[in-house]
């Protein structure tokens, strides 16, 4: 698959402050790239960078395999973003704002109708068309976001924290747009710092912190630098302390730990453990209510690389 | 692509109350208040009829010169109608200057005339003035029966002939005055003028608000913009079109308003008056992108900025007082110079005062040069295509 | 108490537009101390004249000059058409004599040259031109019987000197009450729209705050909070007006402490009552902070311009004056005015002040009750 952006060696440096440091990524064609970090940690920065809306002072960025500048038209005419604070005129209404930014792009009225009515369709405004900003509540506002930044159909896009502050509802709503975009085809560029939707939408997953990349690779290639492979948890009352000691005396465990009558066990390597486990409470008549085991988070790779959690 | 951006920016521009308030309707709402305001001042300058009393005693009686001009000035059909004048006595002179009927009263005593008043004022100052034009008159036709008299140094004087002759001369008005004054001399015209050229400068606020949400470092909005494969000045040239477009709409209709309904007397040359709403309104444009892209901070500093600049230039260039005009142009000239506000109004002046186009072609001049210098500087910063922040 | 915090806290934003109207007053009541000095001595006032003299100085022309200098205020000005042009538009000069080439010659031979004049249509330059007149005829006249030039210009002067006495009646000292009438006038505008202005836009974030805050803390006591920020809102209205107050003090010294200045005073805590209780109605009226500014600047911009607190009350056409009665500024100013030339202060001359007082308060109920029925159909809708 050919490479969509190509970024080498990228750095950007705000007076003292090096926002994006030494940054190299590729994004393939077809795949949906997520940008993991803290507030802070430059992904908005980047982004700005790889848009040339920022000067930057070291590096390269090819898009499309072509040299990314403020005035390479062609490039930009394939680019949609949908930027974290929402970007759309208060003094219009959902379609004219749509219809505007699309103009940018789409110069055929006929066609840019049919586009615009797509994307409407596509985030679920097509009651609002005649509302104002200031009408739409907080989740339908993002979707007008959205909207604006897809109605011209791009081939790459770029989301910066598209649910912040986002409604359950308007949320999903969001990450299904997110699917189906992906299912026609394009290639996109996803930045939160909310772990679950990296892990049910990208494929590929860049970790950022303090403007570095931290980790890279698919979901599965990431949870490898975890130290552990799988977390049991156990509802038990009144644990004897003793088998508390036993338990930890099994192999691949790394630690162990109960409190208000929650076992929490966690393992190096995970193979028939869980089996294990119940074998061995059941030999002891031991009584439990509830057992459940887990693969290790996006948020466990996280606190093992920076020592810290993701979310605020 | 630059109809489109014309469209929605004249759209976003309509749609915005403040801005529609402050560039159209609050031009003329200071308009019309200046008209309540104003419309009497010049007329309560003039001359006025003025009530007074005289005490009809003994001295007045005899006083055949004042008794006759005191008829004449009185004299409602008469062109020197100039004074109401009830004759009565002291005490009832005294009640009615008490209760404010008169300016004041004369009382003729020991040869000398006595105004007696209650204030200083307008009126009783022009009282002093034709009283004392009185006297000099009885004095000179005094002097020259005198000296008729003596020069007949016979017993068969007629004094009666003498006196009428001597009173004719004085009273025959022989004297050849040329008023070679300017015609339009209504000085509150530049309080009107003052308010075309704030109209003007505050359609700034049109040109700085769409301006900036074209402007990535200015605007989110401006942001998405920016990363559209459309080129940044002709996106920007369509926002100031539609600018343009509204700022020049409210200056006519603010013209208009002005001249037919509220009588505001911009001269003859009504199409050079047009020119100057014109060219004013360029310069509230180019002041507008200026301070759009040149000024980095949010947009209500950016209007608090606008508002307080135009306010102190009008103010410079007489809105609250023309006076203060005035004084400036005498003293400090070069502050009016480069004063937009006081360009447009001294354009609008000249105009009405002047008959040569000197004055009138200098200011308009000088508004081009200031809109070339202010999109000149805005042109520059704008060529800047990408930011250190955003 | 945090109610109380917040309101000093929001009013601290604004101080800048405070500081604005203060500074607008300042400078009026400065540049009114000034610049009228010897404006109101109108009795003893002389009309400006610019002279441009094209024949010799001397002789009958000095005496021309000579005469017309001593009768009015010569205004010095730069050499140049233009420059007396504007003089007589901004009436800066009054009037303007050309004296022609020859004017002295011409005389003395018998003749009547003519006099060109620049005339700025005023009264003052009416007065001017009586000065011009009364000298040209008395010449005119002595001219045909006196041919000697020295003689003449003697008997022109003798004839001249005669002047009226003038005695003026009242005791007042009109010159300081006008101003500071003038200043209290001015201070109706600087009331009105700090007043009106910051009130608004403080009750204005108040209200978006408890739109917040009642869907987090529904147990609030709406009651006490409305009347912790009535009482706020008053307390400023208070110091605003005592700031003006001092401001006055402190221009006119001692002439503040009179029973005159205390009526002053009282006068406009009166007008800040009915201010305050207006600024209450239109921030329940008004709910966006576009429309405030708008509003606020119609408001007092309006009742400045209709009540004479730019423009002295005596140069405002009479309908304007009827149909500013519906403002309560009219009052305030009308008492001011009254205040002007009421001479003896007791029981009954201060009647009509003591009528524009009552008005004045009924605005105020008016208001009240009608912002009271406005809050009553908001919270049922």
């Amino acid at each position: 698959m050919n490479n969509i952006i190509e970024v080498k060696n990228l750095t950007k440096q705000y007076k003292t402050l090096t926002a994006v440091d030494n940054l190299s990524f590729n994004v393939k064609e077809g795949e949906i790239l997520g940008l993991l970090g803290p507030n802070g940690s430059g992904k908005t920065t980047t982004i700005n960078c790889i848009l040339s809306l920022l000067n930057y002072q070291k590096g390269t960025i090819k898009i499309f395999g072509k040299e990314m500048k403020p005035d390479s038209y062609d490039i930009k005419s394939k680019i949609g973003v949908i930027f974290q604070d929402v970007a759309v005129f208060e003094e219009l209404t959902v379609y004219d704002n749509i219809d505007y930014f699309c103009g940018l792009y789409i110069k055929d009225k006929k066609k840019r109708k049919e586009y615009i009515n797509d994307a409407i369709n596509l985030v679920g405004l097509n009651e609002f068309k005649k509302f104002y900003p200031k009408q739409l509540s907080g989740g339908l506002l993002r979707r007008l976001n959205i909207a604006c930044g897809i109605a011209h159909k791009p081939k790459l896009i770029f989301l910066d924290e598209p649910t912040v502050a986002v409604d359950p509802q308007s949320r999903n709503n969001i990450l299904d747009n997110i699917k189906t975009l992906r299912n026609q085809g394009t290639t996109i560029v996803y930045t939160t710092h909310y772990m679950e939707e990296v892990e049910i939408l990208c494929d590929e997953i860049i970790i950022l912190d303090k403007g570095k990349i931290l980790a890279k690779g698919t979901l599965d290639e990431l949870k490898e630098y975890a130290s552990i492979e799988e977390k049991i948890t156990v509802e038990i009352n009144d644990l004897k302390e003793e088998i508390i000691e036993e338990i930890k005396e099994f192999k691949n465990v790394d630690k162990i730990s109960y409190e208000r009558n929650i076992l929490l066990i966690t393992y190096k390597k995970g193979k028939n453990n869980l089996g294990e486990l119940i074998d061995y409470l059941k030999s002891k008549k031991v009584k439990y209510n509830k057992i459940f085991s887990e693969r290790p988070t996006l948020n466990d790779v996280f606190l093992e690389l920076t020592g810290k959690e993701l979310r605020d | 692509m630059l109809y489109h951006n014309l469209k929605y920016s004249l759209k976003v521009l309509l749609k915005n109350k403040g801005l529609i308030f402050w560039t159209f309707a609050f031009p003329i709402i200071l308009a019309i208040f200046f008209k309540l305001a104003f419309s009497d001042i010049e007329n309560k300058e003039k001359l006025d009829i003025i009530n007074i009393a005289v005490i009809n005693n003994e001295e007045y009686n005899s006083d055949e010169i004042f008794k006759n001009t005191f008829a004449e000035l009185s004299n409602k059909d008469s062109e020197n109608y100039m004074l109401n004048i009830t004759y009565t006595d002291l005490s009832k002179s005294k009640k009615m200057l008490d209760n404010n009927e008169i300016t004041g009263y004369l009382l003729f005593s020991n040869n000398e005339v006595n105004i007696i008043v209650k204030n200083n004022g307008i009126n009783e100052t022009i009282l002093r003035y034709i009283v004392d034009e009185i006297q000099s008159n009885k004095e000179i036709i005094n002097n020259l029966i005198e000296n008729e008299i003596r020069e007949n140094n016979n017993f068969s004087i007629d004094y009666k002939t003498i006196t009428e002759n001597v009173k004719k001369q004085v009273l025959d008005n022989n004297i050849k005055l040329n008023n070679i004054s300017n015609k339009n001399l209504s000085y509150t015209m530049i309080e009107f003028y003052t308010v075309i050229a704030m109209a003007c400068l505050y359609g700034a606020m049109l040109s700085m608000y769409i301006v900036n949400m074209k402007l990535p470092n200015m605007s989110n909005v401006g942001k998405r913009i920016s990363i559209s494969p459309s080129n940044k000045n002709k996106i920007i040239l369509g926002s100031l079109f539609a600018s343009y477009i509204l700022e020049l709409i409210g200056i006519s209709i603010l013209l208009i308003f002005t001249s037919l309904i509220l009588k505001v007397d911009y001269g003859n040359n009504l199409p050079l008056v047009f020119l100057t709403a014109i060219v004013g309104s360029l310069a509230g444009l180019s002041l507008g992108l200026f301070l759009a892209t040149v000024i980095k901070t949010n947009e209500n500093a950016k209007i608090g900025i606008l508002i307080s600049v135009t306010m102190l230039e009008c103010f410079l260039s007489g809105m609250m007082g023309i006076t203060m005009k005035y004084i400036i142009d005498k003293n400090i000239p070069i502050i009016n110079k480069i004063n937009p506000a006081n360009m447009i109004t001294d354009a609008l002046y000249s105009l009405y005062y002047y008959d040569s186009l000197k004055r009138y072609s200098l200011n308009i001049l000088s508004l081009l040069i200031f809109s070339i210098i202010l999109i000149v500087i805005s042109y520059i910063t704008l060529r800047r295509q990408k930011y250190d922040s955003i | 108490m945090t109610v109380f915090k917040t309101f000093w806290k929001i009013v601290k934003k604004y101080k800048g537009t405070i500081i604005l109207y203060t500074v607008m007053l300042i400078a009026f009541g400065g540049i009114n101390q000034i610049a009228n000095e010897n404006e109101t001595d109108f009795v003893n006032s002389k009309p400006n004249v610019i002279i441009v003299n094209n024949d010799e100085e001397k002789g009958l022309t000095k005496n021309l000059i000579d005469y017309i200098k001593n009768n009015s205020n010569i205004i010095d000005i730069k050499n140049t058409e233009e420059a007396r042009n504007d003089a007589i538009f901004f009436r800066d000069a009054n009037y303007i004599i050309y004296i022609p080439n020859g004017y002295r010659n011409d005389i003395l031979k018998g003749l009547n040259p003519e006099i060109e004049i620049k005339s700025s249509g005023d009264y003052q330059s009416s007065l001017a031109e009586m000065i011009l007149t009364r000298y040209l005829k008395t010449q005119s006249i002595y001219n045909k019987e006196i041919k000697n030039e020295t003689e003449l210009i003697n008997t022109i002067n003798k004839t001249l000197k005669k002047k009226s006495i003038v005695e003026i009646s009242s005791k007042l000292n009109t010159d300081e009450i006008t101003k500071i009438s003038r200043f209290f006038n001015f201070a109706s505008y600087s009331i009105m729209a700090v007043i009106l202005y910051i009130i608004c836009l403080v009750l204005y974030s108040f209200n978006k705050d408890i739109v917040k805050k009642r869907t987090i803390i529904s147990s609030m006591n709406y009651k006490k909070h409305n009347k912790l920020i009535l009482f706020a809102s008053s307390l400023f209205a208070l110091l605003i007006c005592i700031l003006y107050m001092i401001l006055s003090i402190i221009l006119f010294k001692e002439s503040m402490i009179t029973t005159r200045g205390l009526i002053y005073l009282l006068n406009t805590f009166i007008f800040t009552f009915t201010a305050l209780t207006l600024a209450l109605l239109v921030s329940s009226l008004v709910n966006s902070k576009e429309a405030i500014s708008g509003i606020v600047n119609v408001v007092a911009l309006g009742s400045a311009f209709l009540c004479g607190a730019f423009i002295p009350v005596e140069f405002l056409p009479e309908q304007v004056l009827k149909i500013s009665r519906i403002l309560p500024a009219y009052w305030y100013i009308n008492s001011n005015e009254l205040l002007k030339t009421t001479e003896i202060l007791n029981l009954s001359t201060l009647k009509p002040i003591l009528i524009d007082y009552l008005v004045m308060i009924i605005f105020g109920i008016i208001f009240i009750i009608i912002n009271n029925l406005v809050t009553k159909k908001k919270r049922v809708s």
